[in-house]
């Protein structure tokens, strides 16, 4: 202290409290760092905690979510095989006369030929020549049965196959025509006491427009089958006078939004759809059906390749015990 | 050589740093390797100084001239690693330009070469308060350590941002008081002998936990 005795001591004393000062402030503050640090860090690990939880359940879900898309893909799948499985039916019935004409016109084929050799055994050359263009007719009208049946079975195995999701040009016409027979016949097929008044209104002009044919056809399968159970289990339930009917109908419209469209409407006059059950009816898994009967995916996943396909509309129009129209609106 | 208790407890605490450093050099990670060569860098300017002023009877305050921009660089370089950001090392590369700007500056007008460079000294200490201080609020804000006080960043962070705060007042002290006195109170010195041995004890405490714990914190404050 006498080397600072060379100072002043006021000058001292202030280094002397400025040094307490310091030594205080730097003291606080450490101590006080600690303590927010330790508190900190507990909600830190409060907060580590509840990321790992998270984590952990979002590899969860994530594995959910894999098994979920995994069993939707299987179970479109088994609806694919379900409406395949209601058109077995219908195909039979359609195979059925092609081959029927293929086995006519075969036998008489063979009988005209028997003739024919007989007229040269004769020297008749000119009725010879004459028998062999009614051969040639008949192998000409076998071959076309033939490739009918051919095209019947490419359809089938079209149909379950899983689409190539690129749009051709299909003449929807026609697509409607033979899906129509093909779930009438289908239904025919399983229940001989079915009936029902088929009724189409084509717009020929429409011709050919770009969509994936195999999705369309499944969504117009879907959509004809729901309406034949409808009027049969409405003629089932015993209302007297009551004819059950099943309208197809194509058109080109205009929508609001510009360009041009098809509409295909499909129309039944069975019990129309309970105003409760109209909201629910495009949710998947959603079934009027009784257990066993329907998978409740047919509409969620027509209403899917409508919108999220082809861009375009899925509508109904139900009144209750008067029927329902499924309205398809396809951009052209 | 060492002539009384203050030198004696920094000379020694100075050397079993030095040597404890070099012990644990390998183990230590990159950013406390760099507190290693700062203190060997410590010793030997000590040496090279206490040289100068016994064998030479030459004011050794050259020594420190030099030294202090050197040391302050180290520094820089340990706080480089607690954080990556290019902002970060824009303030530590403009820092240096500063100091050493300050330095020289301090050097031609107001304490030469024969003089001791307290000037620049406390303008080293107000830096390293503040990356101290932001070193602190980078930690508190990623509160990463199960016990801070195993941590050889905390005790390091502990020890710059202590000493070098004395370091101002004295320092500052020593410049408006003291600088001008013919036979200036050796006390002054003295107590800056006794904070830089505990400063020294602080780092080694810092590099033996770094090494024992071998704590990868410099990836934790980016």
């Amino acid at each position: 202290m006498n080397d600072l005795s060379k100072i002043n001591s006021a000058d001292v004393i202030v280094f002397v409290i400025a040094g307490l000062i310091v030594i205080g402030l730097l003291f606080g503050f450490i101590m006080y760092f600690i303590f927010s640090y330790r508190h900190k860090q507990k909600d830190y690990e409060l907060l580590q905690t509840q990321k790992d939880e998270i984590d952990r359940q979002k590899l969860l879900l994530e594995k959910t979510l894999r098994e979920l898309k995994l069993t939707q893909t299987q179970l479109i799948q088994s609806e694919k095989l379900a409406s395949l499985g209601e058109l077995t039916a219908g195909i039979a019935h359609e195979i059925q006369n092609p081959l029927n004409f293929v086995n006519n016109f075969s036998e008489v084929s063979n009988e005209l030929l028997e003739e024919m050799k007989t007229e040269l055994d004769k020297g008749d050359i000119e009725e010879a020549k004459a028998i062999a263009d009614d051969v040639k007719q008949n192998l000409e009208k076998i071959n076309h049965h033939g490739k009918r049946a051919d095209a019947i079975v490419k359809g089938m195995l079209q149909h379950s196959r899983s689409s190539s999701g690129v749009k051709e040009p299909t003449d929807i016409n026609a697509l409607c025509d033979e899906y129509l027979r093909l779930s009438y016949h289908g239904l025919r097929a399983k229940d001989k006491s079915f009936n029902a008044t088929i009724k189409t209104d084509f717009d020929n002009s429409i011709g050919n427009i770009n969509i994936i044919p195999q999705d369309i056809g499944r969504v117009i399968l879907n959509l004809l089958t729901n309406a034949f159970y409808v009027v049969d289990e409405k003629k089932k339930s015993g209302v007297d006078g009551y004819e059950p009917t099943v309208t197809i109908a194509t058109r080109y419209i205009q929508p609001p939004s510009g360009g041009r469209a098809v509409e295909i409407k499909v129309s039944d006059n069975g019990g129309g759809i309970p105003q409760k059950a109209l909201d629910k009816i495009f949710q998947p898994f959603f079934t009027t059906k009784p257990t066993g009967q329907g998978t409740g995916l047919g509409l969620s996943l027509s209403y899917d390749i409508v919108t999220k396909g082809h861009g375009g509309e899925l509508k109904v129009e139900t009144k209750e015990g008067d029927g329902t129209t499924f309205i398809i609106i396809l951009p052209s | 050589m060492f002539i009384d208790f203050y030198h004696s407890f920094y000379y020694s605490l100075l050397i079993m740093a030095s040597v404890i450093s070099l012990l644990f050099f390998k183990r230590a990670d990159k950013t406390f390797k760099w507190l290693a060569v700062l203190i060997m860098l410590t010793l030997i300017s000590e040496l090279v100084a206490k040289y100068i002023s016994f064998s030479l009877h030459r004011s050794n305050a050259v020594v420190y001239h030099i030294f202090t921009p050197v040391e302050y660089f180290l520094y820089a370089c340990i706080y480089k690693n607690f954080r990556h950001s290019k902002k970060w090392d824009r303030i530590l590369v403009v820092s240096i330009g500063l100091l050493v700007g300050i330095e020289i500056l301090n050097t031609i007008f107001f304490q030469p070469l024969q003089a001791s460079d307290t000037n620049t000294m406390i303008v080293e200490s107000v830096f390293l308060v503040f990356l101290s201080l932001n070193l602190f609020i980078k930690i508190s804000e990623s509160p990463v350590y199960k016990n801070l006080l195993k941590e050889g960043v905390f005790w390091f962070n502990c020890a710059v941002l202590c000493y070098y705060s004395f370091n101002i007042l004295i320092w500052g002290f020593h410049s408006i008081k003291v600088y001008q006195l013919k036979y200036p109170p050796r006390i002054i010195y003295d107590i800056n002998l006794l904070f830089s041995g505990l400063l020294y004890i602080s780092y080694v405490t810092s590099i033996l936990l770094n090494a024992a714990y071998k704590r990868k914190f410099t990836t934790s404050y980016e």
